[in-house]
């Protein structure tokens, strides 16, 4: 118990020191800002972000260096919700689920509010994920651990299978068929495991595989502007003078849903390789399924925003944990810190609370305060943001396109990107057309590596069974979630539910 | 406007120092392009080098990272695309010698003259709970049950790949090969018990050895190595010299310009760079982080990528994982 309120003693301490030094302020301030901007530029991701300013931040002094680098971590994963929302694009894959409910709010005039409430719950899952760093991280480590090829593998394949069941307006088999295109897009390249080239065609480009970004901007950009521009949507009816600042009602009201998000959102964080985007639509899937009213979702329900922005943002903290105990990146932005920090001769890992003790308080500050930074700008700029929405779409979806293809060439600076987005872009139009929905296709092209990888490698693993599924403790559930997310679907199951019902109610 | 045009032009060149006076090299700054990405193994060791050799040079040293391709040819393309003067380096390591049989560089590896810092040496290690406790327990424990083993490394054609490889070629003994994305994914599938035995490098590895979540077996290097707070690691050698024929594959990371480049600007290069790996912050970054420092350039240093090219090249023949024929490269057999 003493030994807590030390920590706390010295974990505030570092806060204050932090707070009070005007040079880590503005870093803080500028990074938070600059990561927000990242986030909301479709094309330009938190992972890019600190990328970029890993290379920026190598003379500087290590703290100082995380307190960028940090930042603009969470700062990006914010900052894909102003796309999502007033554009419906989402600015990173890790804020695609926000699109679902935040633009229909944006479309009811509602934009601001939206924009208001998920940075308060953002901050509220940063914060709540900061926590379970400080208190428990060797813990949730060792939780961790339970995660072999076999879970990784029904992990990725439930990510799109549950952005499927989420996001089809009609039929739930369309939504699975857009995520399996996805997956087919994602064997494209040279397999991680054998180095054997497939589907490339004896093109070099394709020999890396197909990017991410690209597809993302192409799959949801090109079909918005398509769209808009031939239907005339108008989309911004927001209301004059519309309050930002959430009532304190609404925040407290949400606050099981926030937690509920934050939770999700540090579990599947903390599993080594997997992140925001996945969290995302895990999160907003349990609050549509546990919802009284699941029939609002998709049609403008806050919960729904609330539920994705909170999961992707406390998935950073839960990326943390398993860096900085194990020294395995919990993301892939987790992925480029690990690279900042062995360039500032900081080695996360086991050995870390000896070597440098206050380093996972520093973090936990760091993550704090960048929380507080974010909430405070997020606040001041929601009101500017909105404003977008009064351009008129006639000039406003061409700018939107020329950021589209500005944000697929300044990945690598590389011309074969643009020939990737704009087909990619005109299929998902048609595509949008016959009702399929596009979010699946490109978690897919997410999450597609990941299952294809660890699919084979588990298999290589168990020298082709497959028993490891049902006597694995953690893909066995993980399995039969699978297992009732399909059934769920079928009419024969529903007719059961329906049945039993009513037997039920007879009996009464 | 032409007019103007032709003048500013003429005004730049002018202005440019060094351009037309033919000054001694260096006159300007100089770019490193790194073909890998910053903060891994390669970015770090040139920055640190970079930053030593330029208080030698007396001019700047811009590090930057081109990355993408395959191994690393899209860096090595631009570094080779720009002027052949010296004042472009190209930071790279041994894993970019397959990007010649992958397909994405169409020449042979010697086309650089190369200058090795160094690299972490490979260890072999279990899981914290394994029942061998020495490297022959193992070996014999997989030779009598070949491929019951399971083995971590990075993807098939990887250093970490090759070295497992030499092991089994070394002691005769058979593993049951795992490929990972890797060095990270491999070491935490050894922490949770999915493979048996992991081989990463050292820097990679020495937090889980020394928080004892794995255990060190055998360094693959002819000699031991001490770790802080965990002793000596012996070399696998001791017990199995057979292993010399094969090993040790470590890495060579550095950074190199074309072989082209005069003779005059090299030599300048070869003195800055030999008094930087002499500086103590170099030698006091390379105990911290566990490498080994080479310093090799020259007719040494092409000698250690000759062999890592024809060693790396016709194992991914070999396994299938090459496009192009080593042999059309006119990289020899090992």
């Amino acid at each position: 118990m003493v030994l807590l309120f030390e920590r706390l003693g010295s974990f505030f301490d570092i806060v204050l020191g932090l707070a009070t030094h005007p040079e880590s302020l503005a870093i803080l301030f500028g990074s938070v800002l600059l990561g927000i901007i990242f986030g909301a530029m479709p094309g330009l991701t938190s992972t890019l972000g600190v990328a970029l300013l890993t290379a920026l931040t190598y003379s500087m002094d290590t703290n100082l260096a995380m307190v960028c680098l940090l930042s603009i971590y969470v700062g990006g994963t914010y900052g894909g919700s102003y796309a999502s929302i007033l554009i419906n694009i989402p600015g990173t894959a890790a804020s695609a689920a926000t699109a679902l409910d935040g633009y229909p709010l944006a479309c009811k005039g509602e934009g601001g509010r939206a924009i208001g409430l998920t940075t308060t719950a953002s901050a509220i899952g940063t914060i709540i994920s900061m926590l379970f760093v400080v208190s428990i991280s060797p813990i949730i480590s060792r939780f961790a651990l339970q995660f072999t090829s076999f879970e990784f593998f029904l992990l990725a394949f439930f990510g799109i299978l549950i952005s499927g069941t989420l996001t089809s307006p009609d039929l739930v088999i369309k939504g699975w068929i857009a995520g399996f295109l996805g997956l087919f897009l994602a064997c494209i390249g040279r397999d991680q495991l054998q180095f054997y080239p497939r589907f490339t065609y004896g093109f070099a480009e394709l020999e890396s595989g197909i990017e991410v970004v690209p597809v993302l901007i192409g799959a949801f950009g090109i079909p918005q502007i398509i769209g808009v521009l031939k239907d005339k949507v108008h989309i911004g009816k927001a209301k004059e003078l519309q309050r930002i600042l959430p009532e304190f009602g609404t925040v407290l009201k949400n606050i099981p849903a926030i937690v509920r998000s934050a939770l999700i959102g540090v579990g599947i964080g903390s599993v080594p390789g997997i992140g925001e985007d996945i969290a995302g639509w895990v999160s907003y899937g349990t609050a549509k399924n546990t919802s009284k009213h699941p029939e609002t979702f998709g049609k403008g329900e806050l919960q729904g925003v609330i539920a994705s922005e909170t999961a992707n943002n406390a998935c950073v903290g839960g990326a943390m944990i398993p860096l900085l105990n194990l020294g395995i990146p919990g993301s892939p932005p987790a992925a480029m810190l690990l690279g900042a920090l062995m360039l500032h001769g900081v080695t996360p890992g086991p050995m870390i609370t000896f070597e440098h003790p206050t380093f996972i308080l520093e973090v936990a500050a760091i993550l704090l305060l960048a929380s507080v930074a974010m909430w405070i700008t997020g606040m001041v700029l929601a009101k500017q943001v909105v404003k977008v929405l009064k351009i008129p779409t006639q000039i406003f979806m061409p700018i939107i396109g020329m950021l589209c293809i500005i944000g697929s060439y300044s990945l690598g600076l590389n011309i074969f990107n643009l020939y990737l987005m704009l087909p990619v872009g005109i299929i998902c139009y048609f595509l949008t057309e016959m009702g399929y929905p596009i979010a699946p296709l490109v978690i897919g092209v997410i999450l597609g590596p990941m299952a294809d990888e660890n699919i084979r490698r588990a298999l290589m693993v168990s020298q082709g069974s497959f028993m490891p599924v049902f006597t694995r403790p953690v893909s066995l559930i993980l399995f039969l979630i699978i297992v009732w997310t399909i059934a769920s679907q079928l009419p024969w199951y529903k007719r059961k539910i329906a049945q039993l019902k009513q037997s039920f109610f007879k009996k009464k | 406007m032409k007019k103007i045009l032709l003048i500013s032009l003429a005004m730049v060149f002018a202005l440019a120092p060094g351009v037309w006076a033919g000054k001694a090299f260096p006159s300007r700054n100089i770019t490193a392009a790194v073909v890998w990405g910053a903060g891994g193994g390669t970015d770090t060791c040139v920055r640190i080098i970079t930053a030593e050799m330029q208080q030698f040079l007396g001019v700047n040293i811009n590090v930057i990272n081109k990355t993408g391709g395959v191994a690393g040819s899209i860096g090595m393309s631009h570094a080779f695309g720009q002027k052949h003067d010296g004042y472009t380096l190209c930071g790279l390591s041994e894993s970019n010698v397959t990007a010649g049989v992958q397909g994405g560089w169409d020449k042979k590896f010697d086309v650089w003259d190369t200058f090795i810092v160094g690299g972490s040496p490979d260890v072999l290690s279990v899981t914290a709970d394994s029942p061998y406790k020495t490297i022959q327990d193992l070996i014999e424990a997989a030779k009598k049950d070949p491929k019951s083993i399971k083995a971590a490394a990075s993807g098939a054609g990887s250093i970490h790949h090759l070295n497992l490889l030499a092991v089994e070629n070394g002691s005769g003994a058979k593993f049951n090969f795992i490929p990972y994305k890797g060095s990270a994914p491999a070491q935490n599938a050894a922490m949770t018990g999915e493979v048996n035995v992991v081989i990463t490098s050292l820097a990679e590895q020495q937090q889980l050895l020394r928080g004892g979540k794995l255990r060190a077996l055998g360094m693959l290097i002819p000699n031991s190595f001490d770790v802080a707070d965990l002793g000596t690691i012996p070399s696998a050698f001791d017990a199995y010299p057979g292993l010399s024929k094969y090993l040790p594959i470590s890495q060579a990371i550095g950074f190199a310009v074309p072989a082209d480049v005069p003779a005059d600007v090299k030599a300048v290069l070869v003195d800055a760079f030999k008094k930087g790996m002499a500086t103590e912050k170099v030698k006091t970054w390379a105990k911290e982080n566990y490498y080994q420092l080479s310093g090799k350039t020259g007719a040494e240093s092409k000698a250690v990528f000759d062999a890592l090219e024809s060693n790396f090249a016709w194992t991914l023949w070999d396994l299938g994982a090459a496009t192009i024929d080593p042999a059309s490269l006119g990289i020899p057999k090992p």
